[in-house]
């Protein structure tokens, strides 16, 4: 993205305070992602502290079963969750738009047929589906993106594909056509940059639905073991018993951090999405 | 139409009933697996195993056996359904009744605090993994306060007076389950009626009703309550997909032998013929309660015509 793509991105955004409170919620992940070394506080995969110590100056999130400081291995645990939620949220973007673009511009028998797959995917729980093809999969959180992109592109090819059945009939789209542009090049010449804006909110949107997805499968111990996401915390936490220790701390703390960034995440898309489709505007 | 799709794609998705009951499982003995193969054909053709298993599974219902529990996995599971039928339905009602409430007063009072609180507060709330707030109430109210049990739908071991001691005991049990799926729906029922019921207070029989002076209770409770029915409706079908998926995670947190708790133990075990009839039977239950959820809305809205 050139400077001006990202001022043009920023600006609908710090018009709103909206905008900024979802900009702020995010900063804050990305700064624990990108530059853990210097804002951790502890290594969080050594032992540093006695075990279930309770929040305190030393330790401000206290401590695990093994001792580890929860606020370091949070910050830690911020990459791979974030990378899970964006990488998932692309591809899974990708994939929608792509069965959108064929689907809305073939129109027919190719239309109603990936629509009807479509449909019928929307309205059943994806979850169980997760979770046997997690199974087949094994472990490991680029298996987790793959298993949330092949059941979350749905929503985005409905979208997309509203979209271009709109703009096919546009006189510029039958322009390229009479001059004999093929189908390939309408597509991702003159309908794809149309429609792109309007992905960048997509994008934000989904990416709120693949991080509480990829914490619900790590969660359920499909993430790496090895490798600390937000999600396998809490896994780690249920499982060493944190519930029946009353570690508060150790539950609260990791599930919040992915709220929070959920919610921001939320906020910038609802904001873009309100932006470049202003018949969406609430108040 | 929908269920008809479903039924010829579902069969499809799996990787053909075989790969599952080949892949390697400790847990089975060379002979059990042996007589698995046999008894579901798995030495024949693709093509022919395919046609077995449509068969098997639309003329008796029969998903195979359990390698965990030695049962067959239909049976298994309809043990389990009940339980989540009775979290998924119980809260959908309520939430649907307590969102469209909710989502009509803050309609009246749009813009207000009370509109803007609670577009943040459902924001919050859905941007939680569901596992997270019922982890959450748990340590809360079964840990520290100790007002509920920490796990189950019923004390384990304990015998009963009367029926209604049983049920007070299951009650007991699914309170915070319920609350917390609840919780999780009603945020979005509050927000979809909200919205519908502004578009609808811009219509021109509102503004006739306002002229005759009826009081505004009487506009949003007889005149705004009924179009929005409709959209609560679809939303509901929508809806449902969530709800189960969040029930399923709260089940596992919450320990209770649902679906939900079925299916992490099956994952566990690696019990995949478990796995795939969960897969199965949650899809074609939703199926259900939506074909449910429109005939209602078709009694209800008279617009609005079956498919």
């Amino acid at each position: 993205m050139s400077e001006s793509g990202i001022l043009q991105f920023l600006n609908p955004l710090l018009k709103s305070g909206t905008g900024i409170v979802g900009l702020i919620l995010i900063v804050i992940p990305l700064a624990m992602a990108l530059f853990p070394q210097y804002i951790a506080p502890y290594d969080p995969y050594k032992r540093v502290a006695r075990p279930f110590q309770q929040p305190s100056l030393v330790h401000p999130l206290g401590t695990n079963d093994i001792g580890q400081d929860i606020l370091s291995e949070l910050i830690y645990g911020a990459r791979i969750s974030l990378f899970v939620g964006v990488i998932a949220a692309l591809a899974t973007v990708a994939l929608g738009s792509l069965v959108g673009l064929i689907a809305g511009y073939y129109g027919g028998l190719v239309d109603e047929a990936l629509m009807s797959v479509t449909d019928t995917m929307l309205l059943i729980p994806i979850l169980p589906f997760m979770m046997l093809f997690s199974t087949f999969m094994g472990r490991g959180y680029i298996n987790i993106v793959i298993v949330i992109t092949i059941f979350a592109w749905p929503g985005v090819a409905r979208y997309v594909r509203a979209q271009v059945v709109a703009l096919k009939t546009q006189p510029y789209v039958e322009a390229a056509r009479a001059v004999g542009a093929g189908a390939a090049r309408i597509i991702f010449k003159h309908l794809l940059p149309q429609i792109a804006p309007t992905l960048a909110a997509l994008i934000m949107l989904r990416a709120c639905a693949s991080m509480i997805a990829e914490a619900a499968l790590s969660f359920l111990g499909f993430g790496d073991p090895i490798q600390k996401s937000w999600g396998t915390m809490i896994y780690w936490a249920r499982r060493s018993g944190a519930i029946t220790s009353g570690a508060w701390w150790w539950i609260t703390a990791p599930g919040l951090m992915i709220t929070m960034t959920v919610l921001g995440f939320a906020h910038i898309g609802y904001i873009l999405e309100e932006y470049y489709n202003p018949r969406l505007r609430r108040y | 139409m929908a269920i008809l799709t479903v039924t010829f794609i579902i069969p499809r998705l799996m990787p053909g009933g075989a790969f599952a009951y080949l892949i390697e499982n400790p847990n089975i003995s060379p002979e059990f697996r042996e007589a698995l193969i046999r008894q579901f054909g798995l030495d024949k053709p693709i093509l022919e195993q395919y046609a077995l298993f449509l068969r098997e599974f639309f003329l008796s219902g029969n998903l195979g056996v359990s390698f965990y529990y030695r049962k067959p996995v239909m049976s298994v599971i309809l043990d389990a359904l009940p339980w989540t039928i009775l979290l998924v339905t119980g809260s959908t009602i309520v939430s649907a009744v307590l969102g469209m409430l909710i989502g009509l007063i803050a309609a009246a009072k749009r813009g207000r605090v009370f509109d803007r609180a609670l577009f943040n507060i459902s924001m919050f709330f859905r941007s939680m993994p569901a596992f997270w707030l019922a982890l959450v109430l748990l340590i809360i109210f079964s840990y520290y306060l100790d007002l509920f049990p920490l796990y189950g739908a019923y004390s384990y071991g304990r015998t009963y007076e009367s029926i209604f001691e049983y049920i007070a005991d299951v009650v007991h049990h699914f309170t915070l389950p319920f609350i917390t799926l609840t919780i999780l729906t009603a945020s979005a029922y509050s927000i979809l009626s909200r919205n519908s019921a502004i578009d609808v207070l811009t219509e021109d029989f509102i503004i006739t009703a306002r002229a005759k002076g009826l009081p505004e209770r009487t506009i949003l409770y007889r005149h705004t309550l009924r179009p929005i029915l409709t959209p609560l409706m679809t939303m509901t079908a929508i809806e449902l997909g969530y709800s189960i998926g969040g029930a399923l995670m709260i089940e596992t947190v919450f320990s209770l032998p649902g679906v939900g708790k079925l299916m992490y133990d099956a994952i566990l075990m690696t019990d995949y013929p478990v796995l795939l009839g969960i897969v199965i039977m949650t899809s074609a239950v939703t199926l259900m309660l939506v074909t449910l959820v429109e005939i209602l809305a078709a009694i209800i809205d008279p617009r609005v015509t079956l498919t």
